[in-house]
């Protein structure tokens, strides 16, 4: 499949201030990997209003990346957002057992 | 040090109470986000880009080892097992739930320690060069004036909503500013006048971030007992007449670079002169009270340990011989030393310090520095009160614990912000080009041949890593979405200040450390003798041959962009 541009719902967790995305079947997930894919931009727009009004316990602040979609994989256009769904890249002392650090992503 | 007393125990009790309520409240979703955020700033709480950040207050940087053992113990319970030095002297936490801060706090209060104040448009920690107390160059103690005005500055009602972030710092060393005050929303010099009267020269609108400015003298003669009417008057003219429209045209700078200074100046007077009551006065016994939570320690009578030092500098013991002549500074006080305890070792983020290390420190602490530790702005730990003889000793057991590099001051002492890696303002990271530039230089012999020259690395325009005023400084920006970066020569944060300039286009990640080296070989290239200092030589001859050095080369000019 070709690559496409496409959107997804990012937000917070309120508990912990992790990062989260929204799947398709409307719950949230840690891992940008399960994220649903919006083919146009004011229909994730319209999704993250919503989740706003209506999910604003659980989640917080959340937000629209526009990203690189092609064979399952789901890439962030920014490095800013790349770091967000892959942690820091940097040494953390006692990481999330699947936070190790990563390697220099430049 | 300071004790709190009943009132402050109260008021920091209280308020940790308060927030676990307004924490619950948000966790059962009766208050939204838009709603809590200013109330978890005012109690230091950010988010983060991966978590919510917890900033502790260290008024001045000091701490008591008890209070050190608490900071291991919180970031050990409830972190990932480490903390973080801020260039405000400060400690925060990268990782902590929200529904565990608020115990966090109540654990803080029982070592007399909050997050206060540490974020928000209020005064802010007030800081201090980290050699107060003990420096031979010092004319007083600034520590005192620095807890008046804590106390004075702390839900202090009409300043809680100030335009902007306030930022004070106090120097008691006329000769060498350690406390980086000209760039500081109030800068305080003690100083001496022509009867011999100590007193304060006042200077505002100092600052980095967007606008960077040097602060300019508004009074070059303030007598002690009107320090708090005086910073008062000033605050009341910001308050007024500072921008609220635009955040980024919010702080005092702007106003004084608008108003012109003298007009500052006429207003502030003008206030002061209308304002100042008795009740705001300081007497001497005041100042006399809580100077003496400051008093010094019980040192022993010793010989100068002048010869001891030189013979561990010139020692067979090259590791102790290199850490006394980069890591020991002069004490004013006969066979004492201070000590700089780097913490900035290859491979861990500068300023990082894990639990481990934390509790290890209190107890070296309390063995050899009177149980004192001292956070300072450049990210590193400072043992005050060190018997000479007992450097040694101290050595080996920092070296066993990872703080014992001998590079104070030195090419890899380098002040660096969170950056992208954490933070959620960050265009691009500023840790990796810390840790590569630890890993290219980390030789003793070439540290020392280059001498003193402060590296600063901010990952974005709000300059928390004060890249302006290092010698080389390095800004992190966007560009469509990816990180470059910006280099720059020429700044100093002290009595000598300068703002540092952009060299030339930006530079990609992979390509910035190279160009430090460069510009590092033609300083040596082009120093006069040995004894010219990296700043030195940039005022000499200019930043054209460092631009040369840098952009007259293929591999670098070809991977440049536009900047």
């Amino acid at each position: 499949m070709p690559a496409a541009n496409r959107w997804v719902v990012t937000a917070r967790f309120t508990d912990d201030g992790a990062n989260t995305w929204r799947r398709a079947d409307g719950t949230w997930s840690r891992q940008l990997a399960d994220a649903g894919l919006y083919p146009d931009e004011a229909a994730a727009k319209a999704q993250a209003a919503d989740t706003a009004a209506k999910e604003q316990r659980e989640i917080t602040d959340p937000y629209v990346i526009e990203v690189h979609a092609v064979d399952g994989t789901i890439d962030p256009l920014t490095a800013r957002e790349r770091i967000r769904a892959s942690g820091p890249t940097v040494r953390v002392r006692r990481p999330d057992p699947d936070r190790a650090p990563k390697a220099d992503r430049g | 040090m300071y004790q709190y007393d009943d009132y402050d125990r109260r008021i920091i009790t209280e308020r940790a109470r308060q927030f676990r309520g307004q924490v619950a409240r948000r966790l059962s979703g009766e208050i939204t986000e838009e709603e809590f955020k200013p109330l978890r700033l005012q109690n230091g709480l950010y988010m983060q880009l991966h978590a919510y950040m917890l900033r502790v207050a260290i008024p001045y940087g000091l701490l008591g080892s008890n209070q050190v053992r608490k900071l291991a113990h919180i970031a050990r319970t409830y972190d990932k097992g480490y903390g973080h030095l801020t260039t405000r002297q400060n400690i925060q936490y990268n990782w902590p739930k929200l529904a565990d801060v608020p115990t966090i706090l109540d654990e803080l209060a029982t070592v007399e320690m909050h997050a206060v104040q540490t974020s928000g448009n209020c005064v802010r920690n007030i800081s201090a060069d980290h050699f107060a107390g003990i420096a031979p160059d010092e004319l007083e103690d600034p520590r005192p004036y620095c807890e008046i005005l804590r106390q004075w500055s702390t839900f202090h009602p009409e300043f809680a909503n100030l335009p902007r972030k306030f930022k004070i710092a106090v120097t008691g060393a006329p000769g060498e500013d350690r406390a980086a005050v000209r760039f500081h929303d109030i800068g305080l010099r003690i100083v001496e006048n022509a009867r011999g009267e100590r007193g304060f020269e006042v200077l505002v609108g100092g600052g980095l971030g967007r606008t960077p400015e040097i602060g300019r003298v508004i009074r070059e003669f303030l007598p002690k007992r009107h320090l708090l009417s005086y910073v008062e008057s000033i605050l009341r003219v910001y308050n007024l007449f500072g921008r609220r429209d635009n955040k980024f045209k919010a702080r005092i700078k702007i106003l004084v670079t608008a108003l012109g200074v003298e007009e500052f100046r006429r207003r502030v007077e003008e206030d002061w002169e209308a304002s100042r009551t008795p009740e705001l006065e300081l007497p001497d016994e005041e100042i006399a009270r809580v100077a003496a939570f400051f008093a010094p320690p019980p040192y022993e009578a010793l010989q100068a340990g002048n010869t001891q030092v030189a013979g561990f500098a010139l020692g067979r013991d090259r590791e102790l011989g290199n850490w006394v002549r980069n890591n020991v500074m002069a004490h004013k006080v006969p066979g004492y030393s201070a000590v700089v305890v780097s913490v900035k070792a290859p491979g861990t983020p500068p300023g990082d310090v894990s639990d481990t290390q934390l509790d290890a420190i209190a107890a070296i602490a309390e063995r050899y520095s009177f149980g004192r530790i001292v956070i300072t702005h450049t990210q590193n730990f400072v043992l005050s009160d060190v018997k000479t003889s007992d450097l040694p000793r101290l050595h080996a057991e920092l070296v066993a614990l990872d703080l014992g590099k001998p590079n104070a001051n030195k090419l890899t002492d380098v002040i660096t912000c969170p950056g992208l890696d954490y933070c959620d303002l960050a265009n691009a990271r500023s840790i990796p080009l810390s840790l590569e530039i630890a890993e290219r230089f980390d030789r003793i012999d070439y540290l020392d041949d280059v001498g003193d020259v402060s590296i600063k690395i901010s990952g974005c325009i709000n300059a928390c890593g004060h890249h302006h005023v290092g010698n080389i400084g390095i800004l992190g920006i966007d560009k469509r979405g990816e990180e470059w970066y910006q280099l720059l020569l020429g700044g100093s944060p002290g009595n000598d200040a300068s703002i540092g300039t952009i060299l030339g286009a930006a530079l990609a990640q992979h390509e910035i450390v190279d160009a430090v080296e460069r510009v590092i070989e033609r300083y040596l290239e082009s120093r006069e003798s040995a004894e010219e200092r990296f700043i030195e030589t940039v005022r000499r001859v200019g930043l054209e041959p460092f631009k040369q050095a840098v952009y007259g080369r293929p591999r670098v000019a070809a991977a440049a962009v536009g900047a």
